[in-house]
């Protein structure tokens, strides 16, 4: 069995490297200015593709690699641009395409896949002769092998849509990834004046604070780089406290490693409290400050 | 400002309203029976990003659903935001992207257009496969993830949001765009809209497709949760609690 696992970003990369490299032969493709660190995670050869790359030109890439090496097996990460070009891949191919998958198993000559349901209230666990897979980001840790993959460069062609500017973000200087206690914080804290009110918590218990996508990205009470979820940051603290967080799935993703999680929530039927340890129900305002005081007592 | 008349196709997808939707306490599995159907969140966003290319720039905003007939009241509510045509292509059985891109690639192609805007991913699966499938079928550039569009004479710009940065994209007419959440906030249509969309006429058409899926679902279930879950409704007994484990988690 051989198959490849294409990404745009190399954390991602690595760790469904590690787990895939369990399974079968793999090799690798990248697309990112400059990589670093993919050969280090047991790809066999690793392809970067070069160039200003877009779902078009991306995929007409992937696809002369696929032809080229005749894969059993083809895996996409799941970013914006993997998602992109696993449809486009799957198109051309003319073969079905399971999407989000989190576990993988071979049985005979069916696969056993794992991914989210009804919008992650389930696990659907499939059976299939499926070929081509997107891959949840954070599959498993990333680990290194000692032995480098043989890289070779692509030089990918034009692509129909063209490149006007690109607006950097940002670069981040809290490392939530690391953090012993995160104090999150979600709608239900009402308006961007109201963090100053949680601040006390952050300070008395020494942890970072952190946000749901709502609070980083519509309402940007935070800075992105604060984002706890899908599409934000896995977290794995030993302490994990939601704030007015109601827990959709997308946030519940992003912080299900968390050793222990504390929950305070106005809303009794708050999915929250069922990836809570210890939850409270009520006005996190009067509950905060109590907590802060028996802290220094 | 120059007047340039847009034709613009917006997707709309109509899914269970999964918030509402809740699964069996003993056998975790889903109960969809009861529960109402809505528009996809990300289809309000197309639909609202669609809507204000017109009423800036003038054209017209044609809406499809591929669903069934409990579709046309959601593109009634389509209409109230300020869609003016839509069809509803009947015959939607079960999440199978591959059919949804090829039902929806089929009809786009019969209609004009200079832009076809759809969300980016839907809340129910996630699968974000519809774009990239609809540009592989339509061999029109996908302009993907947009949080602005900004159309031109010939040509559109997009601001595009990636992981790690964002990038401005731009590309001739026709093209795709999925949009993303931070878009715009959908309105909420007017009392006398609804009132006037309920009259319109809808076009209901059945699409004839054959559904050749090899996945055959083994189980689908609420995960187990291994949490204490111990939720306190009275805070003064939680505070002890709650400075104890805190306390545990600071050494």
């Amino acid at each position: 069995m051989r198959g490849i696992v294409f990404s745009d970003k190399e954390d991602i990369l690595s760790q469904a490297l590690t787990f895939f490299r369990q399974k079968m032969e793999i090799d690798a493709a990248i697309y990112s200015e400059n990589p670093q660190s993919s050969g280090q995670y047991g790809a066999k050869k690793l392809f970067v593709l070069q160039g200003a790359g877009f779902s078009d030109n991306v995929s007409d890439a992937l696809l002369s690699i696929i032809q080229k090496e005749n894969y059993d097996f083809i895996f996409i990460t799941s970013t914006a641009l993997g998602r992109e070009v696993a449809g486009i891949v799957s198109d051309k191919l003319g073969k079905e395409i399971i999407a989000e998958i989190f576990d993988f198993n071979i049985d005979n000559s069916k696969v056993k896949t794992k991914r989210f349901a009804w919008g992650g209230k389930t696990v659907a666990e499939e059976e299939s002769e499926c070929r081509i897979f997107t891959v949840m980001p954070g599959i498993i840790e990333a680990t290194t092998v000692p032995e480098k993959s043989e890289v070779s460069q692509i030089k990918m062609n034009d692509s129909k849509v063209s490149l006007v500017q690109t607006i950097p973000k940002t670069s981040s200087t809290v490392d939530l990834e690391h953090a012993g206690i995160i104090v999150s914080i979600g709608r239900g804290i009402g308006k961007k004046e109201a963090i100053d009110q949680i601040m006390p918590l952050v300070k008395a218990v020494k942890g970072e604070l952190a946000g749901s996508r709502p609070v980083c990205l519509d309402y940007q009470w935070l800075s992105e780089d604060r984002q706890v979820g899908l599409s934000g940051r896995k977290v794995k603290p030993k302490l994990y406290i939601a704030l007015g967080i109601s827990g959709q799935i997308q946030h519940i993703a992003g912080m299900r490693g968390s050793k222990t999680v504390i929950a305070i929530n106005k809303d009794k039927m708050a999915p929250i409290f069922e990836e809570a340890d210890y939850g409270v129900v009520g006005d996190l305002f009067q509950i905060v400050p109590m907590i802060v005081k028996a802290l220094q007592q | 400002m120059i007047y340039l008349p847009y034709n613009i196709i917006v997707l709309i997808k109509q899914i269970l309203d999964i918030d509402q939707m809740k699964t069996n306490p003993s056998t975790g599995e889903p109960i969809t029976e009861g529960v109402p159907m809505r528009i996809e969140n990300l289809s309000k966003n197309a639909i609202e990003a669609a809507v204000r290319i017109k009423e800036k720039s003038g054209g017209k905003v044609t809406g499809i659903i591929f669903g069934g007939e409990q579709s046309s009241s959601a593109m009634k509510e389509a209409y109230a935001i300020g869609v003016d045509d839509g069809i509803v292509i009947k015959g939607y059985k079960g999440k199978n992207p591959s059919v949804t891109a090829k039902v929806l690639s089929d009809k786009i192609k019969t209609l004009p257009y200079d832009m076809v805007i759809l969300g980016n991913q839907s809340a129910d699966t996630y699968t974000g496969l519809l774009p990239g499938k609809l540009s592989s079928l339509l061999n029109v550039p996908l302009l993907g993830n947009a949080v602005s569009i900004e159309p031109g004479e010939k040509e559109v710009k997009v601001t595009r949001v990636l992981e790690d940065h964002n990038v401005i994209l731009k590309g001739n007419f026709p093209v795709i765009i999925s949009v993303s959440q931070e878009i715009n906030e959908p309105r909420l249509p007017a009392v006398l809209q609804i009132i006037k969309a309920g009259k319109r006429e809808i076009k209901m058409e059945t699409a004839s497709i054959q559904d050749s899926s090899s996945i055959k679902v083994l189980s689908d279930k609420a995960p187990k949760s291994e949490r204490k879950k111990e939720v306190y409704e009275e805070p003064e007994k939680a505070i002890p609690v709650l400075t104890r484990v805190i306390k545990e988690a600071m050494l």
